[in-house]
C-alpha cells in the first residue's frame, strides 16, 4: 500500500464508493477506499433495493428526486457492463389511519412542490394498480410511479469499476485501526497494512459510523438498530410497485428477477451490531403480508437476514464536515435509506470536501444541528 | 427404472394410482415422490432452464436443487422429488419461473 493519498474513504458501500468516484471525477487524485471486509458486505448489500422519493421533509424528497434522476442513467454514466436493474414500477403507500392519512395529504403537497409525480389515490385506484392487493381497511394511498428497485450489488460494483478507472484504489479486508489526527486536523489513517498520510478522511462506514468517529475523536449521536428482511423464490412479473404501509409496518416488493423482497419496522429489535434473525419475524412478516397480498401465500422463502439501519435522533443523514477536527467528512446515519440516496450523497460531498459549491443545499445536515437542536425529523420510515 | 432391492434402504409400496404427465397417464405408487413415478416412466426432461430453455432432470432428489421444479395440479415451483403422489395429481413440465395467478 502507499503510504500517501489526497483522500481515505473509510467504508466500501455505496456511499463510500459513490464518494470515491465523485472525488475521483472532480479532479481529486490520490484516492482510496479502505474496506474492512468486503464490498457492499454491510447495510448496502442487506438492504431493501428500494428507490423511492416519497419522503416528508424537503431535504429528503429533493436528495432521493436528483438520486433517481442518476440512478436513471447510471449504466452509462458509470460505463457500467451489466445492469444496474432500475425498475421503475412505482412505490404505494398505504394509509390505514386518519392520521397517516393526513400526514399523507401533507407529503404529497410537499413533494409535489419539489416535481415529484406523485398523487393521492382511493383505495379503489390503489386496487387498479395492485390487483392483488386487499383493500380492506384501507383509507387511501399515494403513488409515484418514478420510484423502484436498484440492485444494491450491481450500483456497487458499477460505482467501484467506474472509480477504478478513474485511479481509486479499493482495498477490501482492510480494517482501519486508528485515525491520526494533531492540532484539530487529520493527519492520516493507521492499518495493520501500514499507515496511510492523508489530509481527508471520509466516514462511510455505515453501522460503525460512531466508531469510526471515535478514532478521530469525534462524538456523533448515530447507533444502529437491526432489521430484519427475507427473500422469496422468484416467479413470474405479477408485482410492479413496492408496497409499504407504515401501518403494519412492512414493505415488499418483486424484484426484476421475479423474486420477492420484505421486511418490517420492528420496535423491539435490539440496538447494536447484531446481525442475527429470528423466526418470530418470519411468522410476523408472513402472516401482515399474506393478509396484505394474498396471493404472496404460493411463495417460498429463499433466505433470510438482517442488517444495521444507523438511526440519528432526527432520522436525517449527517452529511459534512466535523467542526473540531479539520479534514474529517461524515456521510453516515442514513436512517435506513442511505442506498436510495447514494449517488447524490456522493456528489454532494465530494463537493464539499473540494471546496465546491454543492449542487443542493447541504449545510443544514451538518453534525452541529444536534447541538444546535435544529433537527429536521423525517416523519416516513418504516 | 425402479430399485426394489436396497442394501440398507427399505421401500414400502402404497397401492397403485393413476396420475397424469402432460397428456399422458400414468402410473406410480402412492406416498412416493412424483419424480419416482415419473422416473419409473422413463420421464427424463422435469422443466426448462428459466434464461437458455434447456432441459432440466432429476437431479439432487432431497428438495435441494431447483432442478426437478415442476407445476402440480397448477401450483408453480413444486420440487417433484420431495412431494408425493397422489392419486389423480396433474403433473407438468415448468417453463419460466411460474405464475403464482395460474395456481388461484
Amino acid at each position: 500500500m502507499l503510504d500517501l493519498a489526497d483522500a481515505v474513504i473509510i467504508g466500501g458501500g455505496i456511499n463510500g464508493l459513490s464518494v470515491a468516484y465523485n472525488l475521483a471525477r472532480l479532479g481529486l487524485r490520490k484516492v482510496r477506499v479502505l474496506e474492512k471486509n468486503y464490498l457492499a458486505s454491510g447495510a448496502t448489500g442487506r438492504c431493501g433495493a428500494g428507490v423511492r422519493q416519497q419522503w416528508g421533509t424537503e431535504m429528503n424528497i429533493s436528495l432521493a428526486r436528483a438520486s433517481i434522476k442518476k440512478f436513471e442513467v447510471m449504466n452509462d454514466e458509470l460505463g457500467y457492463y451489466r445492469d444496474i436493474e432500475f425498475k421503475q414500477k412505482g412505490y404505494l403507500m398505504l394509509a390505514y389511519t386518519g392520521k397517516q392519512l393526513e400526514q399523507f395529504q401533507k407529503n404529497v403537497v410537499l413533494q409535489r412542490s419539489l416535481g415529484v409525480p406523485v398523487s393521492l389515490i382511493t383505495p379503489a385506484e390503489a386496487g387498479g394498480i395492485v390487483p392483488h392487493l386487499n383493500t380492506e381497511g384501507l383509507l387511501g394511498a399515494t403513488f409515484c410511479p418514478e420510484d423502484g428497485h436498484v440492485n444494491p450489488f450491481h450500483a456497487a460494483e458499477a460505482y467501484a469499476l467506474a472509480a477504478k478507472r478513474l485511479g481509486v484504489e479499493i482495498h477490501p479486508f482492510t480494517e482501519v485501526q486508528a485515525i491520526l489526527v494533531e492540532d484539530g486536523r487529520v493527519r492520516g489513517v493507521l492499518t495493520a497494512a501500514g499507515t496511510v498520510a492523508t489530509p481527508i478522511v471520509v466516514n462511510t462506514a455505515g453501522g460503525y459510523s460512531a466508531e469510526v468517529s471515535r478514532m478521530a475523536g469525534v462524538e456523533i449521536p448515530t447507533y444502529s438498530e437491526r432489521h430484519q428482511i427475507l427473500v422469496t423464490e422468484p416467479v413470474e412479473p405479477l408485482q410492479g410497485p413496492m408496497v409499504i404501509s407504515f401501518y403494519h409496518g412492512i414493505y415488499c416488493q418483486q424484484t426484476p428477477h421475479g423474486s420477492f423482497i420484505m421486511g418490517q419496522g420492528d420496535p423491539n429489535e435490539p440496538k447494536g451490531h447484531d446481525l442475527g434473525h429470528s423466526w418470530q419475524f418470519l411468522t410476523e412478516v408472513a402472516r401482515k403480508v399474506t393478509w396484505l397480498l394474498p396471493p404472496l401465500k404460493g411463495l417460498r422463502l429463499v433466505r433470510q437476514w438482517s442488517g444495521s439501519y444507523n438511526m440519528t435522533p432526527d432520522a436525517q443523514p449527517i452529511i459534512g464536515e466535523a467542526a473540531e477536527v479539520k479534514g474529517f467528512f461524515l456521510a453516515v446515519g442514513f436512517s435506513g435509506h442511505g442506498f436510495m440516496l447514494a449517488p447524490m450523497t456522493g456528489q454532494l460531498l465530494a463537493e464539499k470536501i473540494l471546496g465546491l459549491p454543492t449542487t443542493l443545499p447541504i449545510d443544514m445536515l451538518g453534525l452541529e444541528r444536534f447541538a444546535r437542536g435544529e433537527l429536521i425529523r423525517e416523519p416516513s420510515v418504516v | 427404472m425402479r430399485i426394489k432391492d436396497h442394501p440398507i434402504l427399505d421401500f414400502p409400496q402404497g397401492k397403485k394410482v393413476t396420475f397424469y404427465f402432460e397428456d399422458q397417464v400414468l402410473e406410480g405408487y402412492e406416498g412416493e415422490p412424483i419424480a419416482a413415478a415419473l422416473h419409473d416412466a422413463g420421464i427424463r426432461v422435469l422443466r426448462e432452464s428459466q434464461v437458455l430453455h434447456r432441459p432440466r432432470g432429476f437431479f439432487c432428489a432431497i428438495g435441494n436443487c431447483s432442478s426437478c421444479l415442476m407445476v402440480v395440479d397448477g401450483v408453480p415451483n413444486v420440487r417433484v422429488c420431495v412431494e408425493k403422489l397422489r392419486a389423480g395429481m396433474t403433473v407438468r413440465r415448468q417453463k419460466g419461473k411460474g405464475d403464482l395467478f395460474a395456481s388461484n
